[in-house]
């Protein structure tokens, strides 16, 4: 089967630091990949090296079959990127910002779509048109998420997306996250968050400095489990 | 393509937002309207000056009509009339200043030696032409490059600081287009304004419309993308906005300051003029002799020189005017070779910063408006040349009254020369100039893009 | 506590690297600058003194002469530097260095270093002014446009707050320990400046030197301080590093590069002066026609002539003991200085009139303040430069005045006959005593209290603002 992410041999060394010791990753459409691990294991790096961030030392990273290094731009048409912290231009509006990350990928909505993008993703419909200056850090998230969203990517990768978001919040995003998958969507997640991981992951994967030590059908454990494992790479 | 152009447009959007940029260019524009003002007004007022001359000479002409209502000897009339070589100002001058507040415009004249007359200066206050000019030049040179800097210090910076930038780089859009619109925008906004307030000066200084408007515009144009460059320099090399604002402050005072300055210090140093005092002393000197020496000495010498003022007569008067005049121009020549050194010694100083200035392209930038508007020191040399070429001129028209012994009329007045000389651009100076500032934009893009090449824009 | 807080600011400046390149930087340019500066002096100092010897010797050993032609052969008077424009050269680039001095008329000084270079010249000079002057605060900007805001951004001032300091003790804690670190930066230069001064044979050692230069030290001190605690405020009542950095940058550049200029184009706009063709026609013909065109010249001749006769009981001028061109051309120059010193002091009023602008804007803007003060005491202002113009005018009429009183002197028929090569070694040659310090100062008032002002306002304004910033 064709594989939407894939890692081979990816190593990624610092000048201080060999952040990535080989890593070997395939992950299929519909599949949603949980990156568990301590700050400094790798995790974000692995992100950075599939959006293009940062070229890898050895070994590849392909994007629906693309190598990263060798297509920079044209991976990112089938990738969705959500940062720990969205951060967006302050002076223009949640409806505004949508419209230039959209327009960007290459799509040009009106603004009736680009609202309902905005509070499908759990934007008030009230603060669509206030300036993003005025926003919290959760409702930035979801103008982050409205953008994964609208831009109909093939994956989504994703950095502790919901450590700024309340409960609620949350699990409107486990939902959302579900139902992409259900579409085909691929989700790459790295959270410290292992009952999320357990939530909403097919698969879970454990980092420990820079190696992948194990990877487990979410399926096929239960939370003691999941946590007895955290605990055990963790320490 | 389409995406450098929507991120152009958000620029726009930006770039309005932040009332504090927009205020700036409203304040720059204000200035660059002040600095075309100033530059016509005080164009206009040098033209005024230069305007009351003939007056000047006519009321002259008057007082000596009724001192001498007959026929008079035309050696009382040279000593005592006096005329004028002006210099007049090319409509360009009003948009760089250059040296005409420093050197004087005119050139007082009379029959007596011309080398104790030429180097009189006019009028000048010290504190102001210390201060300088604030004309157009002085506000593309000097202050366009900070409103560039003030601009694009930030250019990347802000955003990755903001943490926009990653949310940025994850759309399919190369970190190279992002900074080109970036750069784009603020290059058209910049260049939007300079070129805006290029052509308002040149309409309001009503200059001929000729190859120079393109030289100016062109340059305007190669300068601000120079100072781009060297934005884009700082910009690929990815430090923080206070970083940036720090290297580019220092990049504008090395280039606009500290290398002019300390050329000129290299320049004085290595080319010292002397001669100006030099000759001046001498050519006292050598005319005052004249009165003690023996006349038949000073017209033979005088004869050997002008065969075609030969004369037979003896001088056996105490005081003939022909004498006088004679040893006034025998003064001259005897200094020839120190005047010839001195302007040679000018032309020098100012030939060694034309080589050195691709240094700094603010001076090359500078020295070729100036060169344009015809206001710099080549410039005033030509003009103490044509002013000497004139005296000779008057020479030739009283001498032969002097020697031939004819009286001087009344209408003899209207036959005498007069003089004019309009400031001629110096396009040698002005193209070399754009070339070498062809070169330095060239060289600053190239480094630019290669430590762009050399390290990705990383978005964190 | 205070001191406390000054020692963490100086030592943590000396370590800054940022800061080291750039005093540095600095130090070595204020040296290279007093070393130059001396260079160029004597340069310049040497050019004029063997050419005014030069000029003297042949005045001193002109043949016999009638006394009229030694008034036409006339002199020069060479301006000499005054020992401290070696730090400020202030004007003195812009003003002519030799005059000639001539019967019937007084030319304008020429041969100044402005006309003998290109325009470069115009972007600015390299002197120890100028390093104390726009870059030394550019490196204060540099210093402390993060005193408070970094404070507040690495959450340190609360920290040092919660310590039981105040915001205003914090304040002068950084002020003086900055104040320091530009002490250390600027005193080797002045040092050497100084040693240069007093060391140098060339140089005239004295009170007045020594006042001169301790008012100059003093009046940076103060100029240096008060961009300290400016730079401090700014960084306190600015949100962030950067929004302070900018706006200290803005007003460098509004201060440093536009107002000068500004004001010194705008003084020139308004009080408008005639060209020197025109002043001398006015000259001419006032002198002619007599200052209300009511007493020309010929008339005066006339009634000269006639009260001499009177005077002496002859009835033809041959009979006269005296000379009658002599007594006229004395009475003509006369009333023709007479007449120029009117002009030329209107001329020099319109000009103050011009730098007033300039000198008041000393009270917005320091720079205009600092500028004034240090050439004023370096003697390369306008003023001293105008004194030397009127000393070479005084030294011209005098020598004129002496000459027609040896024609007078010589009686009728004086025309045919010279006076004898000796009588050329009586008369003074032209030297030039710069004024003491005492003559300039009161000029300086304004300025200085400009500079006091500043500092005393931002020393309590200033700080007033800083202990009212929120500091959440």
């Amino acid at each position: 089967m064709t594989y939407i992410l894939e890692a081979k041999d990816l190593r990624k060394q610092y000048a201080d630091k060999l952040a990535l010791r080989g890593l070997n990753l395939q992950i299929a459409p519909g599949e949603v990949f949980c990156l568990l691990g301590q700050n400094g294991a790798g995790k974000s790096t692995t992100l950075n090296l599939f959006l293009g961030f940062v070229l890898p030392t050895a070994g590849a990273a392909f994007v629906n079959g693309l190598e990263v290094a060798v297509n920079p731009l044209k991976i990112k048409e089938h990738l969705a990127y959500i940062p720990e912290q969205v951060m967006l231009y302050p002076h223009l509006t949640g409806l505004e910002n949508l419209a230039l990350f959209s327009s960007l990928a290459g799509y040009k909505y009106s603004p009736t779509e680009l609202v309902e993008y905005l509070t499908e993703a759990g934007l008030p419909v009230e603060a669509v048109r206030r300036r993003v200056g005025t926003y919290s850090k959760g409702m930035r998230q979801k103008v982050g998420i409205a953008i994964a969203v609208a831009k109909h990517a093939k994956v989504l990768l994703l950095d502790e997306p919901t450590s700024g978001l309340d409960p609620k919040a949350s699990n409107e995003f486990s939902e959302l996250l579900r139902r992409l998958s259900s579409q085909g969507t691929a989700v790459l997640m790295a959270t410290h968050d292992i009952f999320r991981a357990k939530e909403v992951g097919t698969r879970v994967g454990i980092m420990r400095e820079g190696e992948l030590v194990d990877v487990r059908p979410t399926a096929a454990l239960n939370a003691q489990e999941l946590e007895q494992l955290y605990l055990t790479y963790m320490h | 393509m389409r995406n450098f152009w929507i991120l152009f447009s958000y620029e726009g959007r930006h770039f309005r937002a932040a009332k504090g940029l927009v205020l700036l260019c409203c304040l720059l524009l204000a200035t660059g309207l002040y600095g075309i003002y100033y530059g016509t007004t005080e164009i206009e007022r040098q033209r005024q000056h230069l305007a009351t001359l003939p007056e000047l000479t006519r009321r002259n002409v008057e007082e000596l009509k009724v001192k001498f209502p007959g026929p008079a000897d035309a050696g009382d009339i040279g000593y005592y009339h006096t005329t004028f070589a002006v210099h007049h100002p090319d409509p360009w001058a009003a948009l760089s200043l250059g040296l005409r507040d420093v050197n004087p415009s005119y050139v007082k004249l009379r029959l007596l030696g011309l080398q104790n007359q030429l180097y009189a200066a006019d009028n000048t206050n010290p504190m102001k032409v210390l201060s300088g000019n604030f004309d157009l030049a002085f506000v593309l040179v000097y202050l366009f490059p900070l409103l560039i800097i003030a601009l694009s210090f930030n250019l990347l910076s802000s955003e990755r600081e903001e943490g926009i930038l990653v949310l940025l780089l994850a759309q399919p859009v190369g970190p190279a287009t992002v900074v080109g619109a970036k750069l784009a925008f603020r290059i058209s906004v910049v260049l939007g304004l300079a070129l805006a307030l290029s052509v308002v000066g040149m309409l309001w200084a009503q200059v001929p419309l000729d190859m120079r408007v393109v030289a100016w515009l062109v340059l305007t144009i190669l300068y601000c993308l120079f100072w781009f460059g060297v934005a884009l320099v700082v910009t690929a090399l990815q430090r923080t906005s206070a970083v940036n604002a720090v290297t580019l402050l220092g990049v504008w005072l090395v280039l606009v300051v500290l290398v002019p300055s300390l050329l000129n210090l290299g320049v004085a140093a290595a080319r010292p003029v002397p001669q100006g005092i030099e000759l001046t002393i001498k050519q006292r000197e050598e005319i005052h002799a004249g009165w003690d020496r023996p006349k038949a000495q000073t017209m033979n010498r005088f004869f050997a020189l002008y065969p075609q003022w030969r004369d037979t007569t003896s001088i056996r008067e105490r005081f003939v005017w022909r004498w006088y005049y004679a040893f006034q121009h025998l003064g001259d020549q005897a200094v020839a070779p120190q005047a010839a050194a001195y302007a040679h010694r000018l032309q020098q100083r100012y030939d060694l910063v034309e080589q050195l200035n691709l240094l700094s392209p603010a001076i090359n930038a500078q020295s070729s408006f100036n060169a344009l508007a015809g206001t710099d020191l080549p410039t005033h040399l030509q003009f103490q040349r044509s002013a000497a070429r004139f005296h000779d001129s008057l020479r030739a028209f009283y001498y032969p009254f002097l020697f031939r012994k004819v009286e001087f009329t009344h209408a003899d007045y209207a036959r005498e020369p007069t003089h004019t000389f309009t400031s001629q651009p110096e396009l040698g100076t002005a193209y070399g100039g754009l070339v070498k500032l062809l070169l330095s934009v060239a060289a600053m893009y190239a480094l630019g893009a290669g430590l762009l090449r050399l390290r990705p824009i990383s978005p964190r | 506590m205070m001191d406390s807080i000054a020692q963490k600011e100086f030592v943590s400046t000396l370590r800054d690297r940022r800061f080291a390149v750039l005093s540095v930087l600095v130090l070595a340019l204020l040296l290279a600058a007093t070393l130059v500066g001396r260079a160029s002096y004597r340069t310049l100092q040497q050019e004029r003194q063997l050419a005014q010897g030069t000029v003297n010797e042949q005045f001193r050993n002109q043949p016999a002469r009638h006394p009229h032609r030694v008034a036409h052969y006339g002199s020069f008077a060479f301006r000499p530097k005054s020992g401290l424009s070696l730090l400020d050269t202030g004007v003195d680039s812009f003003t002519g260095s030799a005059v000639y001095l001539e019967a019937h008329q007084q030319n304008s000084v020429n041969f100044s270093q402005a006309q003998q270079s290109g325009s470069l010249l115009r972007f600015g000079e390299m002197t120890v002014a100028f390093v104390l002057q726009l870059l030394v605060p550019l490196l204060i900007i540099f210093l402390c446009f993060g005193a408070f805001t970094q404070e507040r951004e690495t959450g340190t001032l609360k920290l040092l707050l919660s310590q039981g300091v105040t915001l205003r003790q914090v304040a002068w804690g950084k002020i003086w320990g900055y104040s320091q670190a530009v002490a250390l930066v600027v005193t080797p230069a002045l040092a050497l400046a100084a040693a240069l001064l007093f060391t140098g044979e060339e140089f005239s050692s004295g009170v007045d030197l020594v006042a001169r230069l301790t008012l100059f030290v003093l009046g940076y001190g103060v100029y240096f301080f008060l961009i300290v605690v400016g730079a401090v405020v700014v960084s306190a009542k600015q949100a962030s590093s950067r929004a302070a950095l900018v706006t200290l940058l803005g007003f460098w550049i509004l201060g440093c590069i536009i107002l000068p200029k500004a004001t010194a184009n705008l003084g020139a706009s308004l009080y408008p002066t005639t060209t020197k063709a025109q002043m001398d026609a006015e000259v001419h013909e006032e002198a002619q026609h007599g200052i209300n065109g009511h007493d020309p010249q010929d008339k005066r001749s006339a009634e000269l002539k006639a009260a001499l006769l009177k005077k002496y009981g002859v009835d033809t001028e041959e009979k006269l003991p005296v000379s009658l061109a002599g007594l006229q051309m004395a009475a003509g120059e006369e009333y023709s200085a007479k007449v120029y010193q009117q002009h030329f002091a209107a001329l020099n009023a319109t000009y103050e009139r011009q730098n007033r602008l300039s000198d008041w804007a000393g009270l917005l803007n320091p720079y205009q303040a600092i500028r004034p003060l240090s050439m004023g005491l370096a003697g390369s202002d306008f003023a001293h430069y105008v004194h030397f113009q009127q000393a070479a005018e005084t030294y011209r009429y005098n020598l004129v005045q002496r000459l027609n009183q040896l024609q007078a002197d010589m009686g009728y028929g004086d025309k045919e006959r010279r006076l004898d090569a000796s009588t050329w070694r009586q008369l003074p040659v032209f030297t030039y005593q710069a004024p003491p310090l005492r003559w300039v100062l009161p000029q300086l008032l304004l300025p200085i209290m400009a500079l006091l002002l500043w500092a005393g306002l931002l020393s309590w304004l200033g700080l007033r603002l800083i202990s009212k910033t929120p500091v959440a």
